[in-house]
């Protein structure tokens, strides 16, 4: 989607493809937090 | 619709309802119930003699309950395939019809009929249904009707055999008020534009005028939406023909209890006055409505809807024939109102998109499906209930399994499962946790 309205976003932000929105789990949200990430947006 | 009857390959079940459908794309098994006429469909001819002699008459539906019809009738005069049937709330069991008919085809006892069909691939084209709400007093002051009913008005086999005449006193109006976006493009009802009804308004009044040129007629809209091959000129042939398009909500409409006309107040845009003007008859654009049991039939095929109620097609702009379903496809008006030139354009679309898988022989699917791990699963089912395509079920020794033709990858099984005990092939849990571990670790 920033893909395609050819968005900028910060260097900072690391984007995990996923099949559908109802894949992610809290547990893989929680890894993410556990690994020191600041943030997690689901984006569909 | 005559020809599609007589065509040796298509089959018409009038009268009949979908309840259940079953498999998957190239085998879906599909149960149909017909429901009874009261009349054997191989023996009707389709001749009238029971409409005769029937003492009972009820509204008349597809008049829009303008006129009558006979307890035991005809759906209407160009009904595919022409077989009368009894309406049996209202009927009175005189068996005046059973005497009546030459070939005895009325039969009371007829009971409703499962048929189970087995077909490649479906396509719904359920239509749409008029919004009916109590908007400007209609169903309260006899002279505000809808389009659909005016359409039935001027119609040469409708109530009144092509007479524009109202409701109230039978007599020709000669000042007439359309209303557009009634039902539509309101928060409180609908959000979405109906789409046809800035046509059908323009289309209506310049007939009316055409016909009866002493006529005072003004349209008013909140936008007039004639987008599309050469509506805007038709627009303005209506405007050039005298008809008075005002832009501005209606504020209140009131009967005269004498003579029912309908004195109206509104405030057109970009004036600060408020007109008052007296109508002999007000029509209004009424918003359509996804047809009754859409619902149902959504249910029943596990396919998804829009917020607004309508059937949900694969990609709203790049697929709007597929459903997420492979094998079912849209047509019309069940996907969103459409105009009739879409409307065969989409229907011409889903009768090839139909056909190319069933020529072919093959379907190709993608492999990311659930894998179910048997000796994980503590057999709580949560994932039979979150799978939004009926893909998950028991076998016999209480484990779970998976259709991989429904399934269709979407891995909320995978996130939902307390025991890890079903995952999704190429998007397993480990691999996403690796590549998150991989990402964070490089911004460290």
């Amino acid at each position: 989607m920033a893909g395609t309205i050819r968005a900028q976003y910060p260097t900072s932000l690391r984007t995990v493809l996923v099949p559908c929105t109802g894949r992610v789990g809290s547990d893989l949200v929680m890894r993410a937090f556990g690994r020191g990430a600041d943030g997690v947006i689901i984006v569909g | 619709m005559l020809e599609a009857d007589r065509h040796e390959n298509i089959e018409i079940l009038s009268y009949s309802e979908v309840i259940s459908v079953e498999g998957y794309i190239g085998n879906f098994r599909v149960k149909v119930k017909r429901k009874s006429r009261f009349v054997n469909e191989d023996k009707c001819t389709g001749c009238g003699s029971c409409t005769e002699v029937c003492p009972i008459y009820i509204p008349n539906y597809f008049d829009e309950n303008l006129s009558a019809r006979k307890c035991i009738d005809i759906a209407f005069a160009q009904a595919v395939p022409a077989i009368s049937d009894i309406e049996r709330n209202s009927c009175i069991e005189c068996f005046a019809c059973v005497d009546a008919c030459d070939t005895e085809a009325i039969d009371f006892s007829q009971q409703d009929k499962i048929v189970e069909l087995e077909v490649g691939t479906i396509i719904v084209a359920t239509g749409w249904d008029l919004y009916q709400g109590d908007d400007y007093g209609y169903g309260i002051y006899e002279n505000v009707i809808t389009q659909i009913q005016l359409e039935r008005i001027i119609a040469p086999n409708g109530p009144t055999l092509g007479h524009l005449i109202r409701p109230s006193d039978r007599k020709r109006p000669t000042r007439i008020l359309f209303i557009n976006c009634v039902g539509s493009r309101d928060l409180k009802t609908n959000e979405y534009c109906s789409v046809v009804c800035c046509n059908l308004s323009v289309k209506n009044s310049k007939l009316i005028m055409s016909e009866y040129p002493d006529s005072e007629i003004v349209v008013s809209y909140i936008d007039m939406r004639c987008a599309g091959k050469m509506y805007e000129e038709y627009y303005r042939r209506a405007r050039d023909a005298g008809i008075i398009f005002i832009k501005g909500l209606i504020g209140k409409i009131e009967e005269d209890p004498l003579t029912k006309n309908l004195k109206v107040q509104f405030e057109p845009v970009g004036t600060d006055s408020i007109v008052e003007m007296e109508f002999h008859m007000v029509v209004l654009s009424s918003a359509s409505l996804p047809s009754l049991g859409t619902k149902e039939i959504a249910s029943v095929m596990n396919i998804e809807k829009t917020p607004d109620g309508f059937l949900k097609e694969a990609h709203a702009r790049l697929d709007p024939i597929n459903t997420k379903v492979p094998g079912i496809y849209l047509a019309g008006s069940c996907q969103g109102q459409k105009s009739i030139d879409l409307t065969v354009s989409q229907a011409k679309g889903a009768a090839s998109s139909a056909n190319i898988p069933m020529k072919n022989e093959k379907y190709t699917m993608e492999l990311i499906r659930a894998q179910p791990l048997d000796e994980r699963c503590a057999k709580c089912y949560k994932c039979i209930d979150a799978c939004p395509y009926s893909a998950i079920s028991v076998n016999e020794n209480g484990l779970i399994q998976v259709d991989i033709i429904s399934c269709r990858g979407c891995g909320i099984c995978e996130s939902l499962c307390p025991s890890k005990a079903i995952e999704l092939a190429h998007y397993k849990d480990n691999q996403y946790v690796a590549y998150i571990d991989e990402l964070l670790q490089i911004e460290e």
